[in-house]
């Protein structure tokens, strides 16, 4: 298990039932390489992995030196994982490197999870981003400590502003009034952050706390500097970080055949763009034969001073997620229905996966947003799609 | 002819339903002796292992994986820790269980594309565990306290004369997905080499675990493939097991939630 080559080769077609410009492709084309490797030396273990990809559509960025992932498009290049894990003892581990992070405990939206940087280059793929840091954990009896130093930001990842693929409910019209996605350089400082968790039983309790820069950026549309191009009107995005402290606390009991949990997150900001947040979740997860249902709820309790659209990550809440996933003898599949209650827009998302053989799979799937045009989901209509990808493992 | 008066038969009635019940008793004690018997002769500190699993389902289709398999304690004690090796699919999948007396075991799955562990619902423990022929429940050792256990005779398993139990869950052992099981007990080693799992309702086994290819190492009977089929869905799941290693002292941490979630731990 521990050491080892690992890694597949995907390629992925999409074909768009519409366009909302004319720069949005009908179809398009994602070849991904992932290569992982492990090794363990003595009590340390060492874990290297690297992606190389070629996109059909203006996701992709040039090829450039980003080891930290932080410019705005997709290099075809990327390192996703190059840590060493050492044990100070038999109960504390210190982890440094690039790795990904997972705290949250609600599936589909987790406000423990809101401080990490994701990649939604595709929205409907919403991956995490690996990070660079230094992670201490360690567990005594039931309670479990870990602690996360993040020395540098790594900014979620959004769609091209103005494509079909971001979410924005500007009121702009779309499509005439051009949007042009202007380069900011995020800014270095990071994030520190602590957990502490504990097991009583049925009961799983934990406490989380963490301040630094919030990799989510505010967008700052900036109409006073819009142009008059020979396409039309075209408006400028910029984009800003601000500084962040949240507290959160998760609780989660297995109840008979029910797994309950619940998060709350107090989230304070001096930025008047950002203000303060009270994010909750609850969620409901019951297994039926070889597959998971799982229903959650998320909100905000505090209305965002600005429109939430800018803050983006904050735009879909309050919403309501439902996921059926099962695993079959040939494969498995998934079906996902998101609710944005706020504007009544929404998405059904579908998946099919058949395991020809343990090593090759194919997927084929589609999403459909649905709804206003007002809320995050009903405006990415342009982007309901059927997709269809072929992988090989090793 | 003879007239027998009512008192007569209410005292042979009383009779007879006495040695029913000193019958079942004795049926109750013998099978509870056996039990305890196996479980101390079979007791290991600690069991290590490398897995080889075929899952065949019912058009004949292959699936391998292969899994290392941690134990400490034994039965109502014991804690185990699984992890997935290959196929790609899931490799550094984690399965930790650890025994609670009385109760159904505490089980947390790791999954590495979430990064962070799951807990099975103790009452959810029919599902699949990583699509095999084994669910939650099945991932856990036998153990006798949490069962109501019954003698039904002896019976012959692969040639070898076998003492047939059979084995309720008791209430105050916490919910089982099966509402019996008939083990087999090898009367010479009293080695467990066949249980047939009811599910609720089901009069005929809806699931049935062989043992065999059973081997004496390091002065333990260890029965190294383990076969699972699912007479119902006509598929069914088999491990061969490797690399054997008892009582080798293991690493403190090793059965801990912080361990589950060290990404390609062991």
């Amino acid at each position: 298990m521990a050491e080892g080559f690992s890694g597949y080769a995907e390629v992925k077609g999409f074909t768009f039932a519409e366009r909302a410009s004319d720069r949005d492709p009908r179809a398009l084309g994602w070849a991904t390489l992932f290569a992982k490797g492990e090794r363990k030396l003595g009590d340390s273990r060492f874990t290297a992995s690297a992606r190389a990809e070629e996109i059909s559509s203006r996701e992709r960025g040039p090829l450039v030196f980003d080891p930290a992932d932080r410019d705005a498009r997709r290099t075809p290049v990327s390192v996703r994982d190059l840590w060493m894990r050492l044990p100070l003892t038999s109960s504390v581990d210190l982890q440094l490197g690039r790795f990904e992070l997972g705290w949250g405990k609600t599936d589909g939206y987790s406000p423990a999870d809101a401080f990490l940087p994701r990649d939604l280059s595709d929205p409907f793929a919403d991956e995490k981003l690996p990070l660079w840091a230094a992670r201490l954990s360690g567990q005594r009896g039931p309670l479990r400590v870990e602690a996360v130093a993040c020395p540098v930001t790594t900014p979620w990842r959004l769609p091209v502003l103005g494509g079909r693929n971001a979410p924005l409910s500007t009121g702009l019209p779309i499509g005439k009034v051009g949007i042009e996605d202007k380069e900011n350089a995020p800014p270095r400082d990071g994030f520190g952050a602590l957990r502490l968790l504990a097991t009583f039983g049925n009961w799983d309790l934990g406490v989380w706390g963490r301040f630094g820069v919030r990799p989510a950026p505010l967008l700052v549309f900036r109409t006073d500097l819009a142009s008059l191009g020979p396409s039309g009107p075209t408006v400028p995005v910029e984009r800003r970080y601000a500084r962040e402290q949240g507290a959160g606390v998760e609780v989660s009991l297995v109840a008979g055949s029910w797994v309950l949990r619940g998060e709350t997150a107090a989230l304070f900001s001096g930025d008047p763009g950002l203000g303060n947040a009270l994010v909750g979740t609850l969620s409901a997860e019951r297994g039926f034969g070889d597959g998971t249902l799982l229903v959650t709820l998320a909100g905000n309790a505090k209305d965002t001073p600005v429109d939430a659209t800018f803050l983006f990550d904050r735009a879909l809440l309050p919403v309501l997620i439902v996921a059926w996933n099962r695993t079959e003898a040939w494969g498995n599949w998934k079906v996902v229905w998101t609710e944005a209650l706020k504007h009544g827009d929404g998405l059904l998302k579908a998946e099919v996966g058949y395991n020809a053989t343990d090593f090759w799979s194919l997927t084929l799937g589609g999403e459909l947003p649905y709804g206003s045009e007002k809320g995050p989901l009903g405006a990415l209509h342009a982007a309901r799609r059927a997709h269809l990808a072929l992988r090989r493992s090793w | 002819m003879t007239v027998k008066h009512p008192g007569s038969r209410i005292a042979l009635a009383v009779a007879a339903l006495s040695l029913l019940l000193v019958g079942r008793a004795d049926a109750a004690g013998d099978a509870r002796k056996l039990l305890i018997e196996a479980e101390n002769r079979h007791r290991t500190r600690t069991l290590q292992y490398s897995g080889e699993l075929t899952v065949v389902n019912k058009d004949g289709k292959v699936r391998k994986k292969g899994w290392k398999s941690f134990r400490e304690g034994y039965a109502g004690d014991a804690k185990d820790l699984v992890r997935f090796t290959d196929p790609p699919e899931v490799k550094g999948v984690g399965f930790l269980s650890l025994a609670r007396p009385g109760k159904p075991a505490d089980q947390w799955l790791y999954l590495p594309s979430m990064k962070r562990e799951r807990r099975i619902a103790s009452q959810d423990r029919d599902a699949s565990f990583v699509g095999t022929d084994f669910n939650y429940e099945d991932m856990e050792e036998f153990d006798h306290k949490k069962y109501e256990v019954e003698s039904k005779g002896e019976q012959l398993q692969d040639g070898h004369p076998c003492y047939v139990i059979e084995a309720r869950p008791d209430v105050n052992g916490g919910k089982s997905v099966y509402e019996k099981k008939i083990l087999y007990l090898r009367k010479d080693i009293l080695y467990l080499v066949r249980e047939d799992l009811h599910r609720k309702g089901e009069k005929e086994p809806g699931k049935r675990l062989l043992l065999s290819d059973i081997r004496n190492i390091e002065g333990h009977w260890v029965a190294m493939r383990l076969e699972m089929t699912d007479l119902k869905k006509g598929s069914r799941t088999t491990v061969f097991m490797k690399e054997i290693v008892f009582d080798r002292p293991q690493p403190a941490g090793r059965f801990t939630l912080r361990n589950l979630n060290r990404e390609g731990g062991e």
